[in-house]
């Protein structure tokens, strides 16, 4: 199956921010070839793959068991020890009601990766229904779907997201709908393309040549080929939702206080970035981290790819 | 009522005893009063001075249309009013020179300057008051605040050019502290003719200063009324004010806000940031270039309002458990830096007859879990909440974040992890201020904080006179706590028309130990307006009736 | 497939079917905009808050029930709402888009006293992360396995920084710390700089990472070869072929770009007290002025519709294949 992933994957990947990938199949077939057999010899995690796996697997730990990295109650208060800076105590320092950062840090852990897991979840599951529709069930039925998408795509995410959110009232789950939503049409092309070159390839006329069924050729030959970049997408697309559900939090729109939410807290501590940096330096920079570590391990398993 | 992007109604007499005009450098080095701080106190006539406001954009600037705190701001160094009030409170003329009620109460006349005109020439008059009453009760300009001050107004009579005569449809007391708001202010004829469009743009008043041009999300620029005659009194000088140019600008997030007062690019902020409040005094202190000018907001002080008349509190062992456990103090101190103190009173410390009931408020766990098993809220849950019949004492407190400071929230958040040691989840729920609007209309919420400002102690019958419980045809209703206290409402109705003051604060210190006792409100701290400048800037002060910044005796040094 | 209408290529052939795409390309176009007015308008109803609280001075006023019925029905709020939308429509469908209730303004010009500044915004950040972009895709690709990593590290972790941080630190750096750049906006092109850089460093992180993909696939790829076995230098070849190549999957990204800029201005034209739509925006849907939103929300959709065609074309220009089709 070496034929398809390489090409519609790159396209893939840009769609994992939320793009149109429109230079489609085509527009990058030509390059495949070269490619793939230069890339194939290399097979072996390197120095960063590593230290993003040892990170993200740190914070799934994080996610499962937050009370073995960090014991304390990340919502206990303690007003007369706010604004700590980082130190041994504290080593990220407290906040304005004098949690402990750190603690709230790797609590934080759980609803942030849960909200970029289920939203992307929610995106590409939606975007699979509309991608194989649009590539499989004809001309009608895709000219609709890519309307659809056309006018998912002219709305400004973040007013899909606020719309939602206004509507249902801010709290994870909208959020996390919303984020889903925003990302679902930039997916859904991808998909779409990516089964129409799956379907076009070689190996599926042979299929059609050799009779087999219509159900058994998707079930048996699209369907997996097609979701085989699907799973890179995810871990490409996790980090870039963990980033737009904190952008939601950050403009109050999102997790309720005072649950420590990386986004949550970030917005906690926009307002006292002068006086106390490490309110905002640490949550920011583990959305980052994040945010860089799947992509990291995306773009791994991307390249190490389905063959 | 609105305080941040909120139509502020305040009323009535009587007095803010704190910072006045000219006696504004209550903390800080004093450097922004006149004649304060290092530098020589020789007035400089001419230069642009910036100021930078997080109270948001007007969406119009003529304050009769709508009526809150942005248009507010701006309007006092552009338009004036009939009446002023001086550093005690006391009603004093300003475009009025004086005003005699009839003796049945059911008029006034009213007496006005011979001397002073509009900027765009216009003579005022009484024929100009009798339009610009006419203009604020019309309902096409869309009046919310002016409307409802003028609500006993039925006409203005022209009596002869110098004196305007107020018919009332009953006794209003507290017609000439109406007056005295910006809302009310006076605007020419000339210029409320040319439509609403033009005069949202562009209102036309007797101030120091007239609105040059509006840049919509970035600046409304100012210049000098250079035929300015009519000061208020306390002001520091007559006749036109110094600076040439104020550009107005529009910061909504205040950590730039501060950053930007910081880098020298704006003179002065307003709604600072308690901690940027230390950094801005400690510069001071060490010589720096800051300064800060505070005044307490008149009206109520930041508080709960305990919703009383649905469950959980509709029970007052509930209300009193609640009270007996949300531990704030540590909290205001951490949050706020100092910069302000914990009130015992639902009233502002700069409104007259506030009553403090400190031993109604203390912290006593104890007493609130017996409170609460009395309650019947005797079981606990998984997650250690209290429950009745299998329900959980839940509490759902909708949160303005238009209104409620970054501090206060976090204060909320205090408040939540404090009384959940005795059971209650409380769920904080930050809202855009139409979402919180509504779900206050709805009565959908356990507690809440809302802000109102009026320069009268008549605040507490538009808060908690059951009349208030029925909503406006909008669906607001300003007495969110539910309090239905036949005692209370008789109370409140005498001390607003007596004008016997020991009659009148007797009846207020009643009427606040009442909710007191009733547990309905836990008061929190006073609202206080903070504004921070650069020590480039000379003589500002705030205008005592709203305690809002009067910049025709600033100037700036060049 | 790319384009509003995704007409197939393969089709274009003679004048006809030209015709006909362009004709399509069209009326899709129409539909994203009648759509996306349609889906705001239902959106924002469903919204709780009164339309006409919006129009008697926000949220919370205490407007009289007479005031509130006049204004109803002035503007046909008393109306069912299927009526309302229609009649919303029918004034689109003439191209007015109404009076602000808020702002007691028409939309249009309070879009167009509003569009400059976010356009400014977004065509100087797309700007700025080309030039980022290119100027390290070319070096790591350059410069070894080292500079790849770096190249690389950069740009992955360019990508990953949410915006509204990003703008905090380079406010803390830049204006309260160095005091080299002012925190707000000003009218000078010094105010621009934090705001622009805000927006065009994750961007360029995105960019980069697909424009050295294409470089590299480029560098590989048999014209490549072809042009060095017919002897040109090494610089020719970069700039001739391969960045050509290398930008035509950044092309296509920079109609996604677009959106990413659109929503990215809603944050940094609040973090910077810039005027623009963004934030126009955001206050509309806050105070649920339903116009004012309907009408950012068209021009916003106008803005894709062009940015695809333009991006369409730029494609064309930039590939030799879709030239040749």
């Amino acid at each position: 199956m070496s034929v398809l992933p390489e090409g519609s994957v790159a396209a893939g990947w840009s769609g994992a921010a939320g793009s149109a990938g429109s230079s489609g199949p085509v527009g990058s077939a030509g390059s495949v070839a070269g490619r793939g057999s230069r890339r194939g010899r290399r097979l072996g995690l390197g120095v960063g793959q590593w230290v993003s796996l040892g990170f993200l697997l740190s914070l799934v730990l994080a996610a499962v068991w937050p009370g073995l990295l960090a014991p304390g109650d990340p919502l206990a208060i303690d007003p007369r020890a706010a604004f700590v800076p980082p130190g041994w105590g504290h080593p990220f320092g407290t906040d304005e009601s004098g949690r402990d950062i750190y603690t709230r840090v790797v609590h934080g852990a759980a609803p942030s990766l849960v909200i970029g897991v289920a939203a992307t979840a929610i995106g590409v599951g939606l975007a699979l229904v509309l991608g194989m529709l649009a590539a499989l069930a004809g001309r009608i039925v895709d000219f609709a779907v890519s309307r659809l998408l056309e006018v998912l795509f002219a709305f400004p995410g973040l007013l899909l997201a606020l719309l939602v959110i206004t509507v249902y009232g801010p709290g994870v789950v909208t959020s996390t709908v919303a984020v889903g939503l925003a990302t679902a049409p930039g997916y859904a092309r991808i998909i779409r393309s990516q089964t129409l070159s799956v379907a076009a390839s070689p190996y599926i006329e042979a299929a059609v040549v050799l009779g087999k069924s219509r159900g058994r050729i998707l079930a048996r030959h699209i369907l997996p080929n097609a979701l085989v970049p699907v799973f890179v997408l995810v871990t490409l697309g996790v980090g870039q939702a963990i980033v737009w559900a904190a952008a939601l939090s950050y403009l109050g729109l999102g997790a309720e206080p005072p649950a420590p939410e990386w986004g949550a807290m970030l917005f906690a501590g926009k307002n006292y970035v002068t006086s106390a940096w490490w309110m905002t330096f640490f949550p920011g920079l583990v959305i980052v981290l994040a945010a860089a570590a799947t992509t990291v391990l995306g773009r791994a398993l991307q390249k190490r790819g389905v063959r | 009522m609105p305080l941040r992007h909120r139509s502020s109604l305040l009323v009535l007499a009587a007095a803010t005893t704190a910072s006045a005009l000219l006696l504004a450098g209550c903390t800080a080095d004093g450097a922004g009063t006149s004649g304060g701080g290092s530098a020589p106190s020789t007035p400089v006539a001419g230069g642009t001075l910036t100021y930078a406001t997080g109270f948001g954009e007007p969406t119009c600037l003529d304050p009769h249309v709508g009526g809150n705190m942005p248009q507010a701001l701006l309007g006092t160094n552009v338009l004036e009013s009939l009446f002023s009030q001086d550093a005690e409170g006391a009603i004093v003329p300003w475009l009025a020179t004086g005003a005699t009620p009839s003796a049945d109460g059911l008029s006034w006349d009213v007496a006005l300057r011979d001397d002073v005109s509009f900027t765009d020439g216009t003579p005022f008059d009484a024929a100009a008051v009798a339009a610009n009453v006419a203009h604020m009760k019309d309902p096409a300009t869309e009046s919310s605040t002016a409307i409802l001050a003028l609500g006993k107004v039925t006409s203005v009579e022209v009596v002869d050019p110098t004196t305007a005569r107020f018919v009332l449809t009953e006794p209003d007391s507290a017609l000439l502290e109406s007056l005295a708001q910006t809302w009310l202010a006076m605007e020419s004829p000339a210029g409320l003719a040319r439509g609403m469009e033009a005069n949202c743009e562009d209102p036309i008043g007797t101030g120091p200063f007239v609105v040059d041009s509006w840049t919509k999300q970035d600046n409304v620029t100012l210049s000098r009324n250079d035929s300015y005659n009519s000061s208020p009194a306390g002001a520091a000088h007559e006749g036109p004010a110094y600076l040439s140019t104020i550009v107005w600008r529009f910061i909504p997030d205040p950590a730039t806000r501060f950053a930007a007062l910081q880098s020298g690019q704006v003179d002065v902020i307003d709604e600072m940031q308690p901690d940027n409040v230390v950094t801005a005094q400690d510069a001071a202190a060490s010589g720096g270039q800051l300064g800060v000018l505070t005044g307490a907001l008149p009206g109520a002080s930041i508080r709960l309002e305990l919703n009383s008349g649905y469950a959980p509190f509709d029970d007052e062992r509930v209300r009193k458990a609640f009270i007996a456990s949300a531990d704030v103090n540590p909290g205001i101190e951490s949050l706020f830096f100092g910069t302000v103190d914990r009130s015992y009173s639902v009233l502002s410390s700069s409104t007259p007859f506030g009553a403090s009931f400190e031993d109604d408020y203390a912290i006593d766990t104890d007493r609130a879990n017996q409170l609460l098993d009395e309650a019947g809220w005797t079981g606990r849950d998984s997650e250690g909440y209290r429950t009745k019949d299998g329900a959980r004492l839940t509490v759902d407190f909708p949160i303005s974040t238009n209104q409620s400071i970054p501090a206060e929230q976090s204060l909320f958040e205090q408040i939540q992890a404090t009384t959940k040691d005795v059971g209650f989840d409380v769920e904080l729920h930050p809202l855009d201020l139409s979402s919180w609007y509504a779900s206050l209309a709805a009565w959908d919420f356990g507690v809440t904080s809302a802000i109102y400002t009026k320069n009268s102690p008549d605040v507490l019958r538009i808060l908690y006179d059951s009349a208030n419980i029925i909503p406006a045809p909008s669906g607001y209703h300003p007495n969110h706590s539910h309090v239905s206290i036949p005692e209370l409402d008789a109370l409140l109705t005498t001390a607003g028309e007596t004008n016997d003051q020991a009659e009148r604060a007797d009846a207020y210190q009643k009427a606040q130990k009442i909710l007191a006792d009733g547990a309905y409100v836990l008061p929190l701290y006073d609202h206080l307006q903070k504004i921070g400048y650069s020590t480039r800037v000379q003589g500002l002060s705030l205008l005592p009736t709203l305690q809002l910044p009067y910049l025709a005796d600033s100037w700036v040094q060049q | 497939m790319s384009g509003v209408v995704g007409a197939r290529r393969a089709d274009a052939r003679g004048w006809g079917p030209l015709l006909r795409g362009l004709l399509l390309r069209l009326a899709g176009a129409v539909f994203v905009l009648w759509a996306a007015a349609t889906l705001t308008f239902f959106g924002l109803r469903l919204i709780p808050g009164d339309p006409a609280q919006a129009l008697l001075g926000g949220p919370g006023s205490q407007a009289s029930a007479e005031a509130l019925a006049q204004v109803r029905a002035e503007n046909g709020l008393d109306q069912p709402l299927i009526l309302q939308y229609l009649a919303q429509l029918g004034r689109l469908a003439t191209g007015d888009l109404g009076t602000s209730y808020a702002q007691k303004n028409s939309v249009l010009s309070i879009i167009g006293s509003q569009i400059g500044g976010t356009l400014l915004l977004a065509v100087l950040a797309l700007a700025v992360a080309w030039l980022i972009a290119l100027g390290l895709a070319l070096w790591a690709t350059r410069g070894g396995r080292i500079a790849a990593a770096v190249g690389s590290g950069l740009e992955i972790v360019a990508a990953a920084v949410p915006h509204f941080w990003l703008a905090l630190v380079l406010v803390l750096i830049f204006s309260t710390t160095l005091r080299w750049l002012p925190a707000v906006s000003t009218s000078g092109p010094a105010g621009l700089v934090l705001p622009v850089l805000t927006l065009a460093i994750p961007l360029a992180g995105f960019l980069g990472q697909v424009i050295r993909e294409s470089v590299l696939d480029a560098l590989a790829a048999p014209f490549t070869l072809s042009a060095r076995a017919r002897g040109e230098t090494e610089n020719g070849i970069r700039w001739r072929h391969v960045l050509r190549h290398g930008a035509l999957p950044g092309i296509a990204l920079s109609g996604w770009a677009f959106g990413w800029l659109i929503s990215g201005a809603v944050v940094v034209e609040t973090v910077f007290a810039r005027p623009g739509l963004g934030r126009t925006l955001l206050n509309a849907v806050q105070l649920r002025d339903v116009p004012l939103v309907v009408g950012v929300v068209l021009v916003v959709a106008l803005g894709y519709v062009l940015v695809t065609v333009l991006t369409d074309g730029a494609s064309r220009l930039a590939d030799p294949r879709e030239r040749a089709a």
